[in-house]
């Protein structure tokens, strides 16, 4: 697929709700100046389970953001998710007017890693505990993954083609790229992200059965990717939803464009089988570049998964040599992920909130924590490095084996 | 030049019949599986029936090892993978592994285990600050949705894109138009596509007894699901998964592989009304029907059967009457139109892909599978629901619409190779 | 059995059942008023046939969570908890 796409989709608004910042601008500033908030983990009824280290959203007020139902009627993911819309709808400046007449045309897309897992839990725990007749009525559409799509097109009105994927952490740029091609057969926009709140304890117990799960308690030493001291990841909350564009359609109304999503691939090797993912990846990385036309040369810098686990991150620097060749031992690579957790598929959308971020501010963030790097890469540490960038490329592997890849331009470079 | 998408295998694990032969036979015989609960003692819930498979996954060939790692609703779906393979005659070690890819769906994926285990680490409820000790192994399987895609991707040596979907009651629909497209756009020439659910445990029976969603016909549990009868009183609980292999016409040729039908197309659009509720008008599932149609090249009036949604709700089958009467006109009242969940129930994400190979084989065996149990009509419901009794037909092409919690409204629309203006 | 509900108790739930701010001199004033304009959707409303059943340890008839309007809803599960007691 050579041709240039007729329909380009381009990113217009950026929500954010993060463990290091619940807006977008917080978010950038703490990012961008190296800041880890990574701390222990104090949510009600974790403390005496074995993990210590995470990324919580802390100071998140959703009663500032949202409707008051909303918190007794759906769950913090779909909290999070709601508010990052509506920061991410306010800095496209779409507002209804703008599609009161064709609603078809704008659709939503979520991607989910684990659901409503602290109403899940509320409501288990009424079952078991009081009974089957004390289960409430908002378990119904609290719980299940596609909760935070559904309220966010009935809350907007948006009526175009809806959408939920639920393929772990590489399903935040899997949801871009359905994003994308719902543009290219037609829709004009769509409200597109992933935000997380995996920090019940009920869900901490679940995901005590990753084993490249970071049970460290020193918050500077429990999520290291790149180091020879890598000794897993850490989980986090919160996430990114975008507001994105057919790039006509952007310019007709006369948003700010910030980006163009260019190009995607996927691929699979396997739950946990990191040195397999290094072809998986690289082919990502391949497909990702051969979709946005771009060689390998003219990525400027590199969002890494950065999983923190030695064979994993291994994987990925070979990934990252052989699909750029020589210029992957030259690329600067970052991983800001390492100074908020890992909010699954809430995770690889913040990196590309920050790619787009970092375009416009001509900024390469750090990566926190990370200061002492045991591969053959250019890793970006201790400051924000300044350089032109025209082209990032973000990657994201999952828990489960999915490998992703996605390129994304700036929008002085997109031609008209 | 446009890649068509042809259906060449197909699996079944549906409540009355494993495999799809056994599926058909149940539907073409109007057979209802719908009983009391076996699979956990309901006693105090408002229904305590639905619609269970008879299920032992070592005799369908899954190992210790699958079995462990994997949820029940895993397995349907790895039984119906393996049986979807084998009736397509597709070795997957003589595909580009690169080029094939996974898209299942599910509505609430591993809730049976993770019910399990929350007893046991919560003391039965006792607690919030659950003790991790008594976890079994595999539970974060359960906690992630795409351990089902994942599981399936390895079964079959995937290596191209691997996504679970999970759009509540449109999962198995959407799962098959996101691989419809995924061939279409040319991303991969195989996809292995279908959906599964597992929800007959006691937190999903409790959250749709809280809404009075499903029926309460307790004494009655073969009758108990009546889509479109005036005395329906809600739907019948059902579990199971269907796999489809898709393949790109040419591909799928070129390998000398028996086409049944294609799918020729989809579309999705959410009703942005609420998260249960349903308009009266039916306006978002006709305008799904209607591109659907267009992205089909089709036209209302080719369309020999509906498949629907059918749930038995009395909102859905009000609204499912209007939007099918809205998107194909004076043509709703000529067409066959039946629901499946009169026999197999509503197993949530997975009743999409069971539909859709209900959808399949009645193109194969041309003949419409009934809506069992309908018998008393309801004014507001006055098409043809092809009653009790399955109707040999001369099927060209078929559609299958579902709605969704979260307002999800989906069609797909099948033809038999050649049945669409070229 | 005997305790009436009020405009003040059913207020109380809602806000506790489905997170609803409403002043119950407003739904007092206004007893004719859908539950709609007070923001209470379906699910909410089943929500508190759920609650008041199982604090009377009793059903409510079935057709207690189709009231439209508060003053409904009050007549309807006062009379049966009276009646009923």
């Amino acid at each position: 697929m050579k041709t240039r796409k007729a329909r380009r989709t381009v990113v217009t608004g950026i929500g954010v709700v993060a463990p290091n910042g619940t807006n977008t601008e917080a978010f950038w500033k703490r990012t961008h100046e190296g800041i880890s908030v990574l701390d222990r983990v104090t949510r009600e009824g974790c403390e005496q389970l074995p993990l210590r280290v995470a990324g919580e959203v802390r100071g998140f007020e959703a009663a500032e953001l949202i409707e008051e139902r909303f918190i007794v009627q759906t769950d913090r993911f779909t909290h999070f998710a709601m508010a990052a819309a509506d920061i991410a709808l306010d800095d496209a400046r779409l507002g209804r007017a703008d599609y009161e007449d064709s609603p078809f045309d704008i659709g939503v897309v979520t991607a989910a890693g684990s659901g409503g897992g602290e109403f899940g839990q509320r409501e288990l725990q009424r079952l078991w505990g009081q009974g089957s007749t004390y289960v409430g009525p908002y378990q119904s559409i609290a719980w299940f993954y596609a909760a935070s799509t559904g309220q966010i097109s009935i809350r907007g009105g948006f009526k175009g083609p809806c959408a939920v994927v639920a393929s772990d952490e590489a399903g935040g740029l899997d949801a871009l790229a359905h994003a994308a091609r719902s543009i290219r057969r037609g829709t004009e926009a769509v409200v597109v992200g992933a935000a997380e709140a995996p920090l019940a304890p009920y869900s901490v117990v679940c995901q005590l059965g990753y084993e490249d799960l970071s049970t460290r308690d020193d918050p500077a030493r429990a999520y290291r990717p790149f180091t020879s001291d890598a000794c897993g990841f850490v989980p986090a909350e919160g996430g990114a939803m975008l507001v994105v564009e057919e790039e006509q359609s952007a310019r007709r109304r006369g948003a700010r464009i910030r980006a163009e999503v260019a190009g995607h691939a996927a691929t699979f090797t396997g739950a946990a089988r990191w040195e397999e993912s290094r072809e998986g990846l690289a082919q990502a990385i391949i497909g990702a570049l051969r979709e946005a036309d771009c060689a390998p040369d003219e990525i400027d810098v590199v969002f890494a998964d950065a999983l923190g686990v030695p064979a994993a991150d291994s994987a990925e620097a070979l990934a990252i040599a052989d699909a750029l060749g020589a210029h992957g031992r030259q690329v600067p690579v970052t991983a800001p992920k390492s100074g908020i957790g890992r909010a699954y598929c809430g995770a690889p959308v913040l990196d590309v909130a920050a790619a787009v971020l970092s375009m416009e501010n001509a900024l390469i963030p750090p990566t926190p924590n990370v200061f002492d790097v045991c591969h053959d890469l250019d890793v970006v540490t201790g400051q924000a490095r300044p350089a032109e960038l025209r082209t990032a490329l973000v990657l994201s592997r999952g828990l489960m084996g999915s490998n992703a890849a996605m390129v994304l331009r700036r929008p002085t470079d997109i031609q008209v | 030049m446009t890649r068509r998408v042809g259906v060449t295998g197909v699996g079944v694990v549906a409540p009355g019949g494993i495999g799809a032969p056994a599926f058909w036979d149940l539907l073409a015989n109007g057979r209802t599986a719908t009983r009391g609960i076996t699979l956990f003692d309901p006693a105090g819930f408002r229904s305590r029936i639905a619609a269970e498979c008879d299920f032992d996954p070592a005799a369908h060939g899954l190992d210790a090892d699958q079995v462990a790692k994997s949820d029940r609703y895993v397995q349907f779906a790895m039984v119906a993978a393996r049986e979807a393979l084998g009736d397509a005659g597709l070795d997957p070690e003589k595909v580009d592994p690169w080029r094939m890819g996974v898209s299942l769906g599910t509505a609430v994926g591993g809730t049976t285990r993770l019910e399990h285990d929350y007893v046991a680490v919560s003391g039965s409820g006792a607690r919030w600050d659950v003790d991790h000790r008594p976890a079994g192994p595999h539970l974060e399987r359960a906690f992630s949705p795409s351990s089902l895609a994942s599981a399936v991707a390895e079964q079959v040596g995937a290596h191209g894109p691997v996504q679970t979907v999970s759009t509540g009651c449109t999962s198995g629909l959407d799962a098959i138009g996101y691989a419809f497209h995924s061939i279409e756009e040319g991303r991969v020439d195989v996809c292995i596509a279908g959906a599964s659910d597992s929800p007959i445990t006691p937190i999903t029976v409790a959250c749709f007894d809280a809404i009075k969603a499903t029926s309460a016909n307790n004494d009655d549990p073969e009758h108990a699901s009546r889509p479109f009868d005036s005395r329906r009183d809600g739907f019948v609980m059902g579990e199971g998964g269907a796999v489809l292999v898709l393949e790109e016409l040419e591909h799928a040729r070129a390998r000398g592989a028996t086409v049944y039908c294609e799918i020729a197309g989809y579309a999705t659009f959410g009703n942005a009304y609420h998260m249960t509720g349903l308009t009266p008008e039916g306006l978002e599932m006709a305008e799904a029907i209607n591109r659907a149609l267009d992205h089909a090249r089709m036209d209302g009036s080719q369309i020999d059967y509906v498949n629907a949604h059918g749930s038995g709700t009395k909102q859905n089958d009000r609204h499912e009457t209007a939007a099918v009467k809205r998107a194909l006109g004076a043509h709703a009242y000529d067409v066959s139109m039946s629901s499946i969940k009169s026999m197999v129930g509503h197993s949530l994400g997975a009743i999409g892909a069971i539909e859709i190979a209900a959808c399949v084989l009645a193109l194969v065996h041309q003949t419409v599978p009934p809506t069992a149990n309908y018998e008393s009509p309801d004014p507001e419901c006055d098409l043809d629901y092809v009653p009790r009794t399955a109707r040999p037909l001369k099927l060209r092409s078929v559609l299958s619409v579902g709605s969704g919690f979260g307002g999800f409204q989906s069609a797909v629309a099948l033809t038999r190779t050649g049945g669409r203006t070229p | 059995m005997t305790d009436r509900l009020t405009y003040t108790e059913l207020a109380v739930l809602m806000k506790k059942g489905a997170g609803l701010t409403v002043d119950p001199r407003d739904m007092e004033k206004r007893p004719g008023s859908a539950f709609d304009e007070f923001g209470l959707d379906s699910l909410g409303l089943l929500g508190i046939v759920g609650v008041l059943e199982n604090r009377h340890g009793r059903a409510l008839p079935a057709d207690a969570d189709r009231c439209k309007t508060p003053q409904e809803f009050l007549d309807l599960v006062n009379t049966t908890l009276m009646t009923g007691a």
